[in-house]
């Protein structure tokens, strides 16, 4: 057997030991597959605020540190969404391959290879690629099962709130053919009221951002309110207005005192372009093409959800193919500098676009504009800050997908060095 | 500590009007304050409030919120609730969430009673 068909079955084996493991075996009992194939695995979860790659320990190993995703070759992997190879000059090649579900960035795995095969023979890297891909699944699904996923993805203890808040919001990252959809919500660990939702079906994209009023649990109980309400109206076939009119009157039963949630509520049709949107008192979501923002969401206004407002209507805007719709709560533009400078709209959306110019995945792109946020005020977050970014672009949708960028890849990186890149 | 940032007194006009005047900032901290002044008069009937706004140089969704309980508390009662003298930082944070749709914004307190019950 060559290396693509003993990773074959190392595939199967994994799906075999998938029914009853529990999640604190899932990484001993993939390990235990794959080296039938002669490969030593690690699995790296990356943290919720995406800073460090967790290792899984195994049964009978010592457990590596965390790995940083700046300046490590996993986080070269994991940032890129695509594999690095590591090692030679007498040290064991090894593959830094993303671990995704879907396309949402779960982490990374490492695979040591035995010193017997060519580390560069593009079926065991596409291989590697899968079994990583299926552990991703895995690991998706594995995690409702017990506490241990969760627990070793978090750097600290999470609030009440971000609890609640994190089990209700859909994957960072999605994507279809032509579109990619990817958030990140900070503080993670100290969710308030922020909220992001998106649905992609068919020709329709469902996008959602929302801010509830307040701070903490008080907060987290108003989004959690106004996301479930959006979904169930969507989820029966009703359309923005009636989404809007359902977290009206689900926040207004709930709670007696005035509880409101800002958002925007938006249909991108992926056939044309064309945008429906409702503004529920939220900063304008910005069109960014070619370089520079272009535009504004800043019809369609209404006030926040809770706050019913029969006469509003529909704001419509169409976008060009590889625009970029991206959707903020005011937490990001109005972070603050020592200086007392506030971040911004019009920085945010340059470093979009530099993120865009480079070549950076979507999901990479939104995680260090997190990060630069972060580095820009000063001291902690004092409100929730979101951003969602939406790309309509069948080559952003490739981006996030291992090995996306080589279909047609017939030969593997050359061992020129001791680390080698591919996507 | 953060109260004191907001000083809030009151004023009544018979027969069931009141005029509420906040100087400072308002925000989740500093609410509870002017929250008070507003319940107490519409504890005594006064269910037209006038809040005087021309102090408040700062008002995040803390404030934002209680404008919205007011708004609603005045209306049942059958009276209302109209914001007068706001400067432009609370009128920017008013326009932003499109709450100017639903507050009733005045130049003054003046203004504010003149326009009728």
């Amino acid at each position: 057997m060559d290396a693509t068909e003993r990773l074959s079955e190392v595939l199967r084996e994994v799906l075999d030991r998938s029914h009853l493991w529990q999640p604190v075996e899932l990484a001993t009992s993939v390990a235990m597959a794959a080296s039938r194939a002669g490969l030593r695995t690690t699995i790296y979860q990356v943290d919720h605020e995406q800073r460090s790659l967790r290792a899984l320990p195994q049964q009978g190993q010592p457990t590596p540190e965390p790995v940083p995703v700046n300046g490590s070759i996993g986080g070269l992997a994991f940032g890129s969404v695509g594999s690095r190879l590591a090692g030679g000059d007498g040290e064991a090649y090894r593959w830094w391959v993303p671990m995704i579900d879907g396309t949402d960035r779960l982490g990374v795995v490492e695979f040591t290879l035995p010193d017997d095969v060519d580390a560069n023979d593009p079926g065991l890297r596409q291989g590697c690629e899968r079994l990583a891909g299926l552990v991703g699944h895995l690991i998706a699904t594995s995690s409702s099962r017990g506490d241990h996923l969760h627990q070793m993805r978090r750097s600290r203890p999470m609030s009440v709130a971000s609890e609640l808040l994190w089990q209700l919001l859909p994957p960072l990252t999605s994507s279809g053919a032509q579109i990619v959809v990817s958030a990140v919500l900070e503080p993670c660990y100290e969710v308030g009221g922020d909220g992001f939702d998106y649905s992609l079906d068919g020709p329709r994209a469902s996008l959602v951002v929302l801010d509830a009023v307040g701070k903490g649990l008080k907060a987290g109980l108003a989004c959690a309110v106004t996301l479930a309400a959006i979904r169930a109206t969507r989820r029966a076939g009703h359309g923005l207005s009636a989404q809007a009119r359902a977290a009206d009157a689900a926040l207004v039963e709930q709670f007696t005192d005035a509880r409101f949630t800002t958002g925007v509520l938006a249909e991108l049709d992926l056939d044309n372009g064309l945008v429906r949107y409702v503004n529920a008192g939220h900063p304008a979501p910005l069109v960014l093409r070619g370089g520079k923002a272009v535009r504004e969401l800043s019809a369609g206004r209404r006030p926040p959800l809770g706050i019913a407002d029969p006469t509003v209507e529909i704001g419509e805007e169409r976008l060009e193919p590889n625009d970029r719709l991206l959707f903020y709560t005011d937490g990001i533009t109005e972070a603050r500098a020592a200086n007392g400078e506030l971040f911004g709209v019009s920085r945010l959306a340059d470093m979009v676009e530099q993120n865009a110019a480079e070549g950076l995945p979507t999901p990479e792109s939104v995680r260090r504009l997190s990060h630069a946020v972060a580095a820009y005020q000063d001291g902690p977050y004092t409100d929730d800050a979101t951003l969602m970014l939406v790309e309509w672009s069948a080559g952003a949708a490739q981006a996030t997908v291992p090995g996306g960028y080589h279909p047609t890849e017939t030969s593997g990186p050359q061992p020129t060095g001791k680390d080698q890149a591919t996507g | 500590m953060t109260q004191e940032i907001l000083t809030v007194s009151s004023e009544v006009i018979p027969p069931a009007t009141a005029v509420v005047t906040a100087v400072g900032e308002l925000d989740h901290g500093s609410r509870d304050r002017l929250a008070q002044a507003t319940s107490a008069a519409l504890e005594s009937d006064q269910i037209r409030l006038v809040l005087d706004l021309a102090g408040v140089s700062f008002c995040d969704s803390g404030g934002l919120s209680l404008f919205v309980d007011l708004h609603r508390a005045t209306r049942a009662r059958g009276g209302w609730l109209r914001l007068a003298g706001a400067r432009w930082s609370v009128r920017r944070v008013l326009e932003a969430t499109n709450l100017d749709r639903v507050l009733a914004l005045y130049e003054s307190p003046a203004a504010a009673i003149a326009d009728g019950p």
